[in-house]
C-alpha cells in the first residue's frame, strides 16, 4: 500500500516542521476594491522588526515567539489596518484574514483598528461586501453554530434559500431546474434521475470551507446559472498543522430503540454504504426469459436466481451515530520557504436510522362529478410504516504546491451513500378500483460520487497578469438495486390473495444511472488602468462534456396455478412468494415464475457538450461607482441514443444545437466614503436547459408512483432575463442590513405537465411564459448595544416571492371543465415548487472567553405548490414546516481544544405534510409524516 | 488513513448472477429431486413422457415446438406472417397463414384490416409499452368475421395450435397473461373524469395517437367482429393494470359485435369504456378479474352472456357509471353466470359501483359460493351511496333474476347486498325481482347456451352446450 507510506511520511515531516518555541501568525489579505486577494501587501508586528509581504495569493506567514501582539497591515493607496490582541502560542498558528480598502483620500493615512474576534467573524461578510456579483455566503463558523451536519440543512440559513425534502436546495424558491449546484466552481452530476439539481444532504459540512449562494450572474459563470448558483467550496489547504477528531450520537424518541422498526436482510457491507453483491442483477439484460409453457426448465432456473426476501421484518432500531477526522499541514520544500507543499485529508462516517409510523403518502382525492359539490371524494388512502437506514461516508484528500508565482492543487473527493428502506403499506382504493391491498416494499439505493480537481494558478512578477485553470472530472452513479414490491389483496374475510388485476404482480427492479462530467476551464485576468483608475479585464473559456446512461431492468413474478386457490395466498407472507417450494415446478406446472417487464424505451444514453468563451471588464467610473460588464458565448449540443416503438430509433443523433450570447451587467454605487452603504443593480441573461431525461424519447413507467414519464425530444431551452436591485448597509463587525428586489422573466419555461387524455402520464413541455418577482430582507445585528448582551447576535432574513406561470392549453381546459359553481379560473398559477415566503431567524450567544456557545434557529417556508392538479384531481400544496432547533456547546481544555455540543431538533414537534386543496372544500391529506424530536450529542477535539 | 484506504476501494461488483447449481437435467445423475435420471421432479421435464411430437414442448431433437427433427411436422414457416409494423392501408389476413403479432400493432385511421374465417393470430409475450396488442384505432375498421366452424383465434405464441385447428393442446384456462389483447377504439361518446372528450386507453403511452378513444359520433362504426376467440391474454401494462381480452373504447352503434369468446385473460374478459355499441353472444371463462366490465356511461345493449368463473376470477359483472357529466345507461339481458362453489376469497356475482346506471334483466346465477366455514358468500352488491341513490331513483334496475341457492343460503334475496351508508330498498326488493330455482334445468331465465356450442371452452371444459 504505497499510499499508506506516503501518508506516514507526510505525518513525520509535519511533526518535525515547527520549532517548539515559536508560534506562527498567518492569513490572507483581501482587496477591498475587487473581489480578489491583495498581493505584495506589508505585514508588520508592531513593536518588533518582524514582518512579511503577502504573496500573489494574498497569503502571508510570520514565525514569532509566543506572546500577545498587534499586527499592522498596509499597502500603498489603501487604508492601514491594525489588529490588536493577537495571541500567539508556542507551536501553534494564529490565523488573521483581513480586507484592506482603498484609501479614499490618498493624502491622509487611514488606520483602522479592530480586535481579532471581530475580524474573524466578519470575514465572510467581507467577501460578500467586496463581491461585484450579488452573493450570500455561509462560513463554516456559522454552519457550526447551527449544528447542521450536512449542507442541505446548513444552507437553509441563507436568505431566499429553501430546502425541499431535506435534500434539494432552491434559490429564491425557484424550482430545482433553476438552481445550479457546483463543486469548487465546477459542474457535478446530479444523483437523481428525475431532478436537474444535486441533492445536497449527502455533502457533509466537514469538507467545507464555505458555501456561496450567487444570485446575479457574471460572464465568468456558466450560462445555465439560471436563478442562482450554490457553490460548495471544499476546505482550502491549511497553513498550519490541523488535526481533529469528532464523534457524535443522536437519539430520536419516536424512531430509535423502537421494536416496530422495519428492515430487511441486507448484505455484509451495507454498513459501509454499498452492497457486496447480494443484490446484484441476477439475469443479464441480454438473457431471454421464456414463459413456462415454452421452456419450463429455463424459467425455473432463472426464477431460482432471485433471493427469497420480499417481506419487511420488524426489528429494534438503533440510534444515529457519526465520527470523523481531518488532518492537514503544510511544510517548506526549500530553505527560502517560498516553495511549500500542503496536504489535507478528511474522513467522516454517518449512520442514521429513521422510522415513520403511520405515515401517509400518495393518497388520491377527486373533485365531485357534480359541479355543485365542493367536497372532495376519497379515491385512494395509503398508510403504513417505513424504516430507513442511511449510511454515508466521504473521504477527501488533497495536495497543494505553492511556488512564488504559481500554485497547484490536486483534490480527490469520494462520497458513498447506501440507503435501505423497508415499508409495509395498506392501500385502499374506492373509485377507479375498489379494493384493499397490503404491500411490502424494500428498496436499496446506492449512490456514489468520485470527483477529482486539478487546478493551477499562475501570475507574473507584479501580479498584473494571472491565469487560472481547472479540470474537474466526476463520475457519479445512482443504482436502485433490487427494489422489491409484494402486493397482496386483502379479502373481505381477512385472507390474502395475489391478485394481479387488482393490486399488481410481485415486482423487482434494478435502475442504474451513471454519469460522467468532464469540465475544464481557463480564466485569464489582466489588471490595468481605465479612466485613470484600476481596472480588471478578464477573459477565458470553458468546455464541459457530460454523458449519462440510464438502464432499467424490471421483472415481475406471476403465479401460475392449476385450479383451486393454490399458492396465490401464501397466507400473506411475502417471503413465501419466492421460497424454493413456491417456484414453478415442472412436475406440477404450478408456482411463481419470473417475467421481464422492462422495455426498450426505458433505456437511454445521452451526451452534452458545452463550449464557452467570455470577456468581462471590471472598472470604476468614479471613486464610488464600480461596474462590471461582460459577455459570454455558449455553444450547447445534446446528442441522444435511444429507442421507442412509436418514435423510432435515435443513434447518436444531435437533437439540440444552440449557440447563444449571454450579456451581463453589474453596477455598485457606494453611498458613502467608507463604502459601508451600497446600492447594487444588475442584469443578466441566463438559460435553463432540458435535462437528459426530458429531452429524450424515453417512455419510462415508474412503479413507485405508478406514472409514465414521456420524454419530449422537441424540448427547447428556457431563456431567462434577471434583474436585481439591492441596498446594503455594513455596520460594525458583523452588523449588516440589506433589502433587495428581483424580477425575472422566463421565455418557454419547462415544466413536467400532465396529459389530459392519459391519466398518470407526464411529459415535460415548454409552457407559456412565466414571471417571478420578489423582495428579500436580511438583518444581522450584534446586541452589544444592550448592556450585558455583547455576546448575542440576532440574524433574520425574510423573502416574499410571487410567481406567475401561464397555463398550457390542456391545463387551462381541464381546469375550466372542473370549476365548482361560483369558482373562477385565475389567469395563471404559481410555479411548481415555488415557495411564496421564506423566513429564517436565529439568535446566538458566543462567548470565546468561557467557551460557551448557544443558538436558537427557526426556519419556515410558505405553502408551496407541490403537484399540479389534473382535471378532477386538485392541486397539492406542501404545508409550512415550523422548524425550531436549539444548539448549545462548550469548549474547554487548554486552549479550548475540546468541544461538547448538544442539539435539540424540531422543538415544536411539527409534522411534514401536504394537502389537496380545492375551492371551498375541506383540505385532504396527500402525505404526512412525523419527523419526531431528536437530541444529538457530539464531541470534537482539535490538536 | 481510513480516508486514503477508502479511496482506493472500488465498490463495483460484477453483473454476473449467482452460479448455476451443479445438478442439471442433463448430467446423467438422478439428483435434485428427479424421479428418474435427468427427468421428473420440480426441475426437469416429466419422466413418464418421452418426448413426443404432440407434447407441446420443444424437446427431443425438435427444431420448434413439436415440429422439425424426427417429428412428422416440419417447422415450415412459410405459413407464418410476422406483423411488426402498424397497418396503415387496407390489408387482409388469410386463413392459410399464422399471423405473429410482435409488439403493439395499430390499424390506423382510414385503414381496414380484414381477417378471414379460421385465421390464427399468435402474439408475442411482452409487457408494458412492449405488450403485443392489436389496436383498431379511431377511424380504422376491423372486419373480422369468423364462422362457428372456423372462428378467428387470437392466442399466444406459446400455443401449439396449428393451421386448420381450433385448439392447441399445451395450454389451458390457467395459462394467462401470455400476450396483450384486442383493443377496438371508436369515436362514440364517453363520459370521462373531468369531462374530457377523449382519453388515452390505459397503458398506451400518449406518444401513440392510436391509443385515443371517445368522440361525438354515436353512429360510428369500427367494423364487424363475429366469431372471435381470444385466449391467454392480459399482459401487464401498469401496476394492477392489465389489458382486457376485448377492450371496447368509445365504440359506436355502427359496429357489429357478436359471438365473442374470451378465455384465461388476466384482467377483465370484455370491458366497455363508454360508447353505445350493441353486443350479443358473449362468453367469458376463467378471467383473472371481472368477466363483463362496464364503465364511462356505456349505453348499448348486451344480449346473451355466459360467464364461467375460474379460480382467481373476481366478479362476473363489474358495472360502473358515468365519470363525467355525460350520462348514459346500459341494458344487459339474458345471462347465465356459473360460479365457483367453494371460494375462500373473492369471486362474486356482481358489483354495481360508482354511479352505475342501467338495467340488468333475466339473469341466472348458479354454482356460486355460499355460507360455510372459511367461505365467502358470493353476492350482488351495491357498492356505495351513489349507486344506492341511483337504485332509489330508478336509474339502476334489476328484473327477473333466478338463483340456484348456494350452500347455507335459504332465499334468493340473501345474495343481494346493499353496502351503502344511506341504504335503499334493494335488499327488500330482491325478494320480488329474484327467485330461487332448484337447478339450472328449472331456470326460466338466463342465456341461450346453444349459441356457444362453437366455443373452445365448450369443448375444453366439456360444458355440453
Amino acid at each position: 500500500m504505497k499510499l499508506h507510506s506516503i501518508f506516514f511520511t507526510l505525518l513525520f515531516l509535519t511533526t518535525s516542521f515547527l520549532s517548539a518555541q515559536e508560534g506562527v501568525i498567518s492569513g490572507t489579505i483581501n482587496d477591498g476594491e475587487f473581489n480578489d486577494v491583495l498581493p505584495f501587501a506589508n505585514v508588520l508586528i508592531k513593536g518588533t522588526t518582524k514582518g512579511a509581504t503577502s504573496d500573489f495569493d494574498g497569503k502571508y506567514q510570520i514565525d514569532i515567539e509566543p506572546g500577545t501582539y498587534t499586527v499592522v497591515f498596509s499597502f500603498l493607496g489603501y487604508e492601514t489596518k491594525e489588529i490588536t490582541g493577537v495571541v500567539v502560542t508556542a507551536g501553534k498558528e494564529t490565523t488573521i484574514d483581513v480586507t484592506l480598502n482603498p484609501a479614499s483620500n490618498q493624502l491622509d493615512e487611514v488606520v483602522v483598528t479592530t480586535s481579532v474576534t471581530q475580524n474573524t467573524e466578519a470575514s465572510v461578510l467581507n467577501l460578500q461586501k467586496r463581491s461585484v456579483a450579488l452573493l450570500d455566503g455561509l462560513s463554516i463558523q456559522s454552519i457550526k453554530k447551527t449544528g447542521a451536519n450536512d449542507i442541505a440543512s446548513a444552507v437553509r440559513n441563507v436568505p431566499g434559500v429553501s430546502v425541499q425534502n431535506g435534500k434539494f436546495v432552491y434559490v429564491r424558491g425557484l424550482g430545482d431546474r433553476y438552481t445550479k449546484s457546483v463543486l469548487n466552481g465546477m459542474d457535478i452530476p446530479g444523483l437523481d434521475p428525475d431532478r436537474n439539481t444535486l441533492q445536497l444532504d449527502i455533502f457533509p459540512t466537514n469538507i467545507l470551507d464555505n458555501i456561496l449562494v450567487v444570485k446575479s450572474s457574471t460572464a465568468d459563470l456558466p450560462a445555465d446559472f439560471t436563478g442562482g448558483v450554490i457553490d460548495i467550496v471544499t476546505k482550502d489547504l491549511p497553513t498550519r498543522p490541523e488535526y481533529s477528531v469528532t464523534a457524535g450520537v443522536s437519539y430520536n424518541s419516536s424512531m430509535h430503540f423502537n421494536d416496530n422498526y422495519l428492515s430487511y436482510e441486507g448484505s455484509g457491507t451495507d454498513f459501509l454504504g454499498f452492497d457486496d453483491g447480494l443484490r446484484d442483477l441476477p439475469i443479464a439484460q441480454s438473457t431471454n426469459i421464456p414463459i413456462p409453457a415454452q421452456d419450463g426448465v429455463t424459467v425455473r432456473q432463472l426464477t431460482r436466481r432471485f433471493t427469497q426476501t420480499m417481506a419487511a421484518q420488524q426489528e429494534q432500531s438503533f440510534m444515529d451515530f457519526n465520527f470523523g477526522f481531518t488532518a492537514g499541514n503544510q511544510f517548506n520544500l526549500n530553505e527560502e520557504g517560498d516553495l511549500r507543499l500542503g496536504y489535507l485529508a478528511s474522513f467522516s462516517y454517518r449512520n442514521t436510522t429513521e422510522y415513520f409510523e403511520d405515515y401517509i403518502d400518495g393518497q388520491v382525492f377527486r373533485k365531485d362529478p357534480q359541479f355543485s359539490e365542493n367536497e372532495l371524494i376519497t379515491d385512494r388512502t395509503q398508510v403504513g410504516d417505513l424504516g430507513v437506514n442511511n449510511v454515508l461516508w466521504n473521504a477527501l484528500a488533497g495536495l497543494s504546491l505553492k511556488s512564488p508565482l504559481s500554485k497547484y492543487k490536486f483534490n480527490v473527493l469520494h462520497i458513498q451513500n447506501g440507503e435501505s428502506n423497508a415499508a409495509l403499506l395498506i392501500q385502499e382504493n374506492f373509485n377507479v378500483n375498489s379494493n384493499l391491498n397490503k404491500r411490502d416494499a424494500l428498496v436499496y439505493t446506492e449512490r456514489s460520487i468520485t470527483n477529482g480537481l486539478l487546478s493551477g494558478y499562475h501570475t507574473n512578477e507584479d501580479a498584473s497578469w494571472s491565469v487560472e485553470w481547472k479540470f474537474s472530472p466526476t463520475l457519479s452513479r445512482i443504482y436502485d438495486k433490487d427494489f422489491r414490491v409484494a402486493p397482496f389483496r386483502i379479502n373481505q374475510n381477512g385472507t390474502f390473495t395475489i391478485s394481479p388485476s387488482e393490486s399488481g404482480d410481485p415486482t423487482r427492479i434494478w435502475r442504474d444511472l451513471q454519469e460522467i462530467n468532464l469540465p475544464g476551464k481557463l480564466d485569464i485576468t489582466r489588471k490595468h488602468s481605465l479612466f485613470s483608475r484600476d481596472a480588471k479585464f478578464k477573459f477565458g473559456g470553458a468546455y464541459t462534456f457530460k454523458n449519462r446512461e440510464f438502464v432499467v431492468d424490471q421483472f415481475s413474478f406471476p403465479v401460475q396455478s392449476r385450479g383451486g386457490n393454490f399458492s396465490l395466498t401464501f397466507e400473506g407472507d411475502a417471503d413465501r412468494i419466492l421460497a424454493p417450494e413456491s417456484i414453478y415446478a415442472l412436475d406440477t406446472q404450478q408456482g411463481t415464475y419470473v417475467r421481464r417487464d422492462s422495455n426498450i424505451s426505458d433505456t437511454f444514453d445521452s451526451d452534452m457538450t458545452i463550449w464557452a468563451g467570455y470577456l468581462s471588464e471590471e472598472f470604476r467610473l468614479t471613486d464610488r461607482f464600480n461596474a462590471i460588464l461582460g459577455l459570454r458565448f455558449e455553444k450547447f449540443d445534446l446528442v441522444y441514443t435511444g429507442e421507442s416503438q412509436v418514435r423510432g430509433t435515435f443513434d447518436n443523433e444531435k437533437i439540440l444545437d444552440k449557440a447563444d450570447f449571454f450579456p451581463s451587467a453589474n453596477f455598485i454605487y457606494d453611498l458613502n466614503e467608507d463604502a459601508n452603504r451600497k446600492v447594487r443593480v444588475s442584469y443578466s441573461r441566463t438559460t435553463a436547459r432540458p435535462s437528459f431525461k426530458e429531452a429524450s424519447i424515453a417512455e419510462i413507467f415508474d412503479p413507485i408512483t405508478s406514472t409514465f414519464f414521456i420524454g419530449n425530444i422537441d424540448l427547447q431551452p428556457t431563456y431567462i432575463n434577471n434583474f436585481d436591485v439591492r441596498y446594503e448597509s455594513y455596520g460594525e463587525g458583523t452588523n449588516f442590513f440589506a433589502v433587495s428586489g428581483f424580477y425575472k422573466t422566463f421565455q418557454d419555461p419547462i415544466e413536467l405537465s400532465f396529459i389530459r387524455e392519459a391519466r398518470g402520464q407526464f411529459i415535460p413541455l415548454n409552457l407559456g411564459d412565466a414571471t417571478v418577482f420578489g423582495a428579500e430582507l436580511e438583518f444581522r445585528r450584534n446586541l452589544g448595544f444592550i448592556p450585558g448582551w455583547r455576546n448575542f447576535n440576532v440574524n433574520l432574513n425574510f423573502s416574499l416571492i410571487e410567481s406567475q406561470q401561464n397555463f398550457s392549453e390542456d391545463e387551462r381546459e381541464a381546469r375550466e371543465d372542473n370549476l365548482r359553481e361560483g369558482e373562477t379560473l385565475a389567469d395563471n398559477r404559481q410555479l411548481q415548487g415555488q415557495s411564496p415566503m421564506l423566513l429564517n431567524f436565529g439568535l446566538d450567544y458566543d462567548n470565546p472567553e468561557n467557551g460557551w456557545q448557544a443558538g436558537i434557529f427557526y426556519n419556515v417556508q410558505g405553502e408551496t405548490l407541490q403537484i399540479v392538479g389534473n382535471a378532477d384531481i386538485p392541486d397539492v400544496f406542501t404545508q409550512p414546516f415550523h422548524n425550531l432547533n436549539l444548539n448549545v456547546s462548550k469548549s474547554f481544555g487548554k486552549e479550548q481544544q475540546s468541544k461538547i455540543s448538544l442539539r435539540f431538533s424540531n422543538i415544536l414537534n411539527d409534522e411534514i405534510e401536504s394537502f389537496y386543496k380545492s375551492f371551498r372544500a375541506t383540505d385532504q391529506v396527500f402525505s404526512r409524516r412525523f419527523p419526531g424530536q431528536a437530541i444529538s450529542l457530539s464531541y470534537s477535539l482539535q490538536f | 488513513m481510513m480516508a486514503i484506504a477508502a479511496l482506493t476501494m472500488v465498490s463495483c461488483g460484477d453483473d454476473d448472477g449467482p452460479s448455476e447449481p451443479a445438478a442439471t437435467c442433463s448430467d446423467g445423475i438422478q439428483n435434485q429431486g428427479e424421479t428418474g435420471v435427468d427427468c421428473g421432479g420440480p426441475n426437469c421435464q416429466p419422466c413418464t413422457v418421452e418426448p413426443t411430437c404432440t407434447d407441446g414442448i420443444q424437446n427431443g431433437d425438435e427444431e420448434g415446438v413439436d415440429c422439425g427433427g424426427s417429428c412428422p411436422n416440419s417447422c415450415d414457416t412459410s405459413g407464418v406472417v410476422e406483423v411488426t409494423t402498424n397497418i396503415t392501408s387496407d390489408v387482409t389476413w388469410t386463413s392459410n397463414n399464422i399471423y405473429e403479432l410482435q409488439g403493439r400493432i395499430a390499424v390506423t385511421n382510414g385503414a381496414t384490416l380484414t381477417i378471414e374465417p379460421g385465421t390464427i393470430i399468435k402474439a408475442f409475450a411482452g409487457t408494458g409499452a412492449n405488450a403485443s396488442v392489436l389496436i383498431v384505432a379511431r377511424g380504422a375498421q376491423l372486419n373480422a368475421v369468423g364462422t362457428a366452424s372456423s372462428p378467428i383465434i387470437f392466442t399466444s405464441i406459446a400455443d401449439n395450435i396449428e393451421l386448420g385447428q381450433t385448439a392447441g393442446t399445451n395450454l389451458n384456462e390457467n395459462d394467462r397473461g401470455l400476450w396483450g389483447g384486442l383493443i377496438v377504439l371508436g369515436n362514440a361518446p364517453v363520459s370521462l373524469d373531468g369531462d374530457a372528450e377523449s382519453a388515452q386507453i390505459e397503458g398506451i403511452p400518449v406518444t401513440d395517437p392510436n391509443g385515443l378513444y371517445g368522440g361525438s359520433d354515436p353512429d360510428d362504426s369500427s367494423g364487424n367482429l363475429q366469431y372471435i376467440s381470444i385466449r391467454h391474454g392480459g399482459a401487464l401494462i401498469g401496476e394492477g393494470n392489465e389489458i382486457n381480452g376485448l377492450t371496447l373504447g368509445g365504440v359506436g352503434s355502427g359496429t357489429i359485435i357478436d359471438n365473442i369468446e374470451v378465455v384465461a385473460n388476466v384482467d377483465d374478459g370484455i370491458e366497455f369504456f363508454g360508447g353505445n355499441v350493441d353486443a350479443s353472444n358473449l362468453f367469458v371463462w376463467a378471467q383473472g378479474d371481472d368477466a363483463i366490465d362496464i364503465d364511462q356511461a356505456y349505453s348499448g345493449t348486451i344480449t346473451n352472456v355466459v360467464v364461467v368463473q375460474g379460480d382467481i376470477s373476481d366478479h362476473a359483472f363489474e358495472i360502473d357509471g358515468p365519470e363525467g357529466s355525460l350520462q348514459g345507461a346500459f341494458f344487459l339481458t339474458d345471462a347465465t353466470l356459473f360460479g365457483l362453489d367453494a371460494n375462500e376469497a373473492d369471486g362474486e356475482v356482481a358489483d354495481y359501483r360508482d354511479n352505475a346506471q342501467g338495467t340488468t334483466r333475466n339473469v341466472l346465477v348458479t354454482g356460486f359460493t355460499g355460507i360455510g366455514d372459511g367461505l365467502q358468500l358470493s353476492d350482488v352488491e351495491l357498492d356505495n351511496d351513489g349507486v344506492a341513490n341511483n337504485y332509489t331513483n330508478g336509474l339502476l334496475v334489476f328484473e327477473n333474476w333466478e338463483v340456484v341457492l348456494p350452500t347455507g343460503v335459504t332465499t334468493s334475496a340473501e345474495i343481494f347486498d346493499d353496502r351503502s351508508t344511506i341504504g335503499s330498498t334493494f335488499e327488500a326488493d330482491a325478494a320480488t325481482f329474484s327467485s330461487a330455482v332448484d337447478n339450472n334445468g328449472a331456470a326460466t331465465v338466463g342465456a341461450d347456451t346453444s349459441a356457444f356450442s362453437w366455443t373452445y371452452s365448450n369443448a375444453k371444459a366439456g360444458l355440453g352446450f
